[in-house]
């Protein structure tokens, strides 16, 4: 493959998955306000707001830690696009498939929740610290239960010689679930749950949107952020949305349906891309807009303590019975 | 449990009352203008009980100009024009307690059931009652 | 860092305050370990504006003390002025007072419930709730033509009746609240995530409640059982016999946490809704005000001398009014206004000790805080010498109250 040719289908998927991160968040709004029996925003409405804050002033305060604050931002955008380019997009596969893994991918989604600690850190705002610290003891408690999910399912699958080990593209390739025994289809499930659980974690959204806490700090991390600056960690939320939902439907739901709808060439690719979007969007309406509307948000303590003992048990559960899967299966 | 709820209520008509249209318009004013050249529809506002206390309507024949309604007048409404012998009220200061209508010996005050009163001007006609 | 102790600065301005006050507190990594609150930003020196009107003017200038009490403000200032001038109601008209100042207890514990859930971070109970409180604000609408500041107590009655026609619609808003409360219960007090955010947060334990004066569903959910209507009942709150709330009617044993301030709110709701339902039993037909021509009214409030305590069970607790009236003055020569967070305001000290930044939102939120009503002084020269310690004021307090008490002016 070109280099320009690279170049290209890599700006299209930025483009693209910018703004479908957007359309995604109207959705998410749109939905969140019916739930709540409201009208609600139009669905334009987050182009209309990072619209508005590019045209905006950008106020950097005066305590902050200038260079420090300015560049976060564009650490958070560029991490979380990236991502973007490391995952398969339904039949087409990802665009720097084969430089990087479901590792670095790991490694990547944790950038954005780093810049936004280092920025909120930067900001020399009590509020801001506040979010910040809270971030960081955040980013530590969903980490090992991410990871004990994404590796288990990569693991397991590199035992049934689907390819090269932690690829995406090959656990996109091969279907994890017909191929385990019982025991690893349980297992799978509860990984899948715990991913889901981790995702609104990951993505900072109720009830674990804690750094943020609106009615606490004001708005933490992000407090002193303004004009275009917000507007990219905005931008960098909507990828980040993408990317994670797009994540658990690589690892857990990669099926297309072109081949029960006896479809082929570019039609067949037309819609399985179309299927993977509606999964990523069944996947952020699930874990993302319901959980956010029905409940209300937890401590940074419960969340630590609940992450480190209760869910990180139930994963290490799930890869346990992969890894009794494997005894048994051979 | 709380999901019942949410997921009837996003396959039910949303609570909130479009007025004046669904989403806000870019201009209010500009909004009204099409509106009143037939090419905008107006959502009605919810519409408001019999006994209910709007703008005071004012019988200017009736008044016999005995000042009770400037006496109870919590907000210093109602301005006295000594010359006529009657009323001016100044509806951007007005609470709406309708003390003024209970007082006047002569019915010539009312509640009416007018309440878009918003303005940018506070001395404009349609705030000034006389 | 854990050693470190640093101050987080909350309000004036804050979202987790709808009305400015300031809060420092002394945090110790996420542990408040010490807070320093100073009210004052909303004083807008309503006593001696309301000492500048006549008695009919100041009426509607208390009603305006608070949006949400504003039939607790009005009633206890005409039962100040009605004992000072000796003026009876009739008693329809105190079956009407009851009616309003209980819808006013339904629609402000509603409008609790949803700030609350909001402070938590849970929107959508915060839309549930208010969504469920405009049909009260409907009817008050209906039967005041106010949705708020409803202009009906008046000195000697009230100014509008419930007509036999309004009646039914009475009915059915009791009827769809009577529906709603066990949703209402269940979605607030049986919701895991709203339980997590509430068991142990703030706890003011009964004998802090006792000794810090604390009133209303604040000193109620310590386990006091303790509620003007019950205890000093006016009106007609004797014949009805009210009890106060404790979390005990929900059969737990009352911890003086978040989680029992929202028990006995909402289940006062419930209480509201059986109070209302008893006056409409129980109203007698007659007159609803023994002054139906307001200049006889006006004539008389100016002969009257005397001076009158008004004392009402708000939402929020107990207030009072005090009003000293001259013969011959229109205006009050003395009105003074307690209202309930007043009493509450120092039980925030030790509901805030040792809990996490995440929980102040919603223990500032607990006691229901109305700065608004409260505020009666703002040190605008905060620098020491202007700073008077307790000592002091009760010396300086004492000397005022010897000197009213002798007929001089509270100046």
């Amino acid at each position: 493959m070109s280099a320009l040719h690279l170049l290209w289908q890599g700006a299209a998927v930025v483009v693209g998955g910018g703004i479908l991160g957007l359309v995604y968040k109207g959705f998410d709004r749109k939905l969140a306000a019916r739930m709540q029996s409201r009208i609600g925003p139009p669905l334009r409405q987050p182009f209309l707001d990072v619209g508005k804050l590019l045209v905006k002033e950008s106020v950097v305060p005066k305590d902050a830690v200038g260079w420090l604050f300015r560049a976060m931002p564009f650490l958070a955008v560029v991490a979380s696009f990236t991502v973007l380019l490391y995952l398969p997009w339904g039949p087409f596969p990802a665009i720097l498939s084969g430089h990087g893994d479901a590792i670095l991918v790991l490694y990547l989604l944790a950038v954005p929740a780093l810049a936004m600690a280092l920025g909120g850190f930067a900001s020399g705002s009590p509020l801001a610290t506040v979010g910040a610290q809270r971030e960081i003891v955040m980013l530590m408690s969903y980490e090992f239960p991410l990871a004990v999910a994404v590796v288990g399912v990569v693991w397991r699958l590199a035992t049934l010689g689907g390819g090269p080990a932690f690829s995406l593209a090959a656990i996109a390739a091969v279907p994890l679930w017909t191929q385990v025994g019982p025991l690893g289809v349980i297992g799978l499930a509860i990984l899948a749950a715990c991913l889901l659980i981790v995702t609104p974690a990951e993505l900072s959204k109720i009830p674990f949107d804690i750094p943020e806490a609106e009615t606490e700090i004001a708005g933490g991390l992000m407090v002193e952020y303004s004009g275009t600056y917000l507007a990219l960690f905005y931008l960098a939320d909507a990828a980040k949305t993408i990317a994670m939902a797009a994540l658990v439907v690589t690892l857990f739901a990669p099926y297309g349906i072109a081949g029960l709808l006896g479809l082929s060439g570019a039609g067949a690719q037309a819609v399985d891309l179309a299927f993977h979007l509606v999964k990523i969007f069944a996947v952020m309406f699930t874990a993302v807009t319901t959980v956010r509307v029905a409940m209300a948000r937890l401590k940074v303590d419960q969340v630590a303590r609940g992450f480190w003992l209760q869910i990180t048990a139930v994963a290490v559960a799930g890869l346990v019975l992969l890894v009794l899967d494997r005894m048994v299966m051979g | 449990m709380i999901l019942k709820t949410l997921f009837s209520q996003l396959f039910t008509r949303p609570a909130t009352n479009r007025f004046p249209a669904k989403y806000m318009p870019k201009s209010v004013l500009g909004f009204l203008g099409k509106v009143q050249a037939g090419k905008a529809t107006l959502v009605p506002p919810v519409p408001v009980p019999p006994k209910f206390r709007g703008k005071i309507a004012y019988d200017r024949e009736k008044c016999i100009g005995c000042q009770l309604c400037i006496r109870v007048c919590p907000a210093k409404v109602i301005e006295f024009l000594p010359e006529e012998k009657k009323i001016r009220m100044h509806v951007a200061r007005c609470t709406f307690c309708a003390q003024c209508v209970d007082a006047c010996p002569v019915d010539a005050l009312a509640a009416s059931p007018d309440f878009l009163l918003s303005d940018t001007d506070r001395h404009s006609t349609a705030l000034i009652v006389e | 860092m854990p050693d470190q102790v640093y101050e987080i600065p909350i309000g004036p301005i804050h979202p987790a305050l709808k009305e400015p006050i300031r809060f420092t507190f002394k945090v110790e990594g996420e542990r408040i370990r010490g807070v320093d609150i100073r009210p004052g930003f909303a004083h807008r020196g309503i006593e001696y504006m309301g000492m500048k009107r006549n008695l009919i003017q100041v009426l509607y200038l208390s009603e305006r003390i608070c949006g949400i009490c504003s039939i607790s403000h009005p009633i206890t200032l005409t039962l100040a002025v009605e004992r000072a001038a000796g003026i009876e109601v009739p008693p329809r008209a105190q079956y009407l007072r009851v009616i309003f100042a209980e819808l006013e207890r339904v629609h402000s514990h509603l409008l609790w419930a949803g700030v609350a859930a909001h402070e938590l971070g849970f929107d959508t109970l915060l839309h549930l709730t208010w969504k469920v409180r405009e049909k009260v604000l409907d009817l008050l609408e209906e039967l005041s033509g106010n949705r708020i500041d409803y202009a009906i107590p008046i000195y000697g009655g009230v100014r509008r009746d419930i007509t036999p026609e309004q009646v039914p619609q009475v009915e059915a808003m009791i009827r769809y609240y009577r529906g709603l409360l066990d949703e209402l219960l269940d979605a607030f007090l049986r919701d895991p995530s709203v339980e997590a955010r509430t068991r142990g947060v703030g706890v003011l334990a009964p004998e802090e409640a006792d000794s810090l004066c604390a009133v209303g569903p604040t000193a109620r959910a310590s386990g006091l059982a303790k509620d003007v209507r019950q205890d000093r009942p006016y009106l007609v709150y004797g014949d009805l016999g009210v009890k106060a709330i404790t979390p005990r009617e929900w059969g737990l044993e009352p911890r003086g946490d978040v989680y029992d301030k929202a028990v006995v709110r909402l289940l006062e709701v419930g209480q509201s809704l059986d109070l209302i339902e008893r006056c409409l039993v129980e109203m007698p037909e007659g007159e609803i005000t023994s002054f139906p021509k307001i200049p006889a009214l006006l004539a008389y409030l100016k002969k009257a001398d005397g001076e009158g305590l008004g004392w009402h069970e708000a939402p929020r607790g107990e207030v009072i009014h005090y009003i000293r009236l001259e013969a011959g003055v229109e205006e009050p020569v003395v009105w003074k206004v307690k209202a309930p967070t007043y009493s509450n305001l120092m039980s925030w000290v030790p509901m805030f000790v040792d809990q996490e930044i995440a929980d102040i939102p919603i223990i500032a939120a607990s006691i229901d805080p109305c700065m608004c009503c409260m505020d009666r002084v703002h040190m605008v020269d905060a620098s020491s010498e202007a700073m008077v310690q307790k000592e002091e004021l009760l010396r300086l307090s004492r000397a005022k109250t010897e000197r009213i008490c002798r007929g001089g002016g509270p100046a």
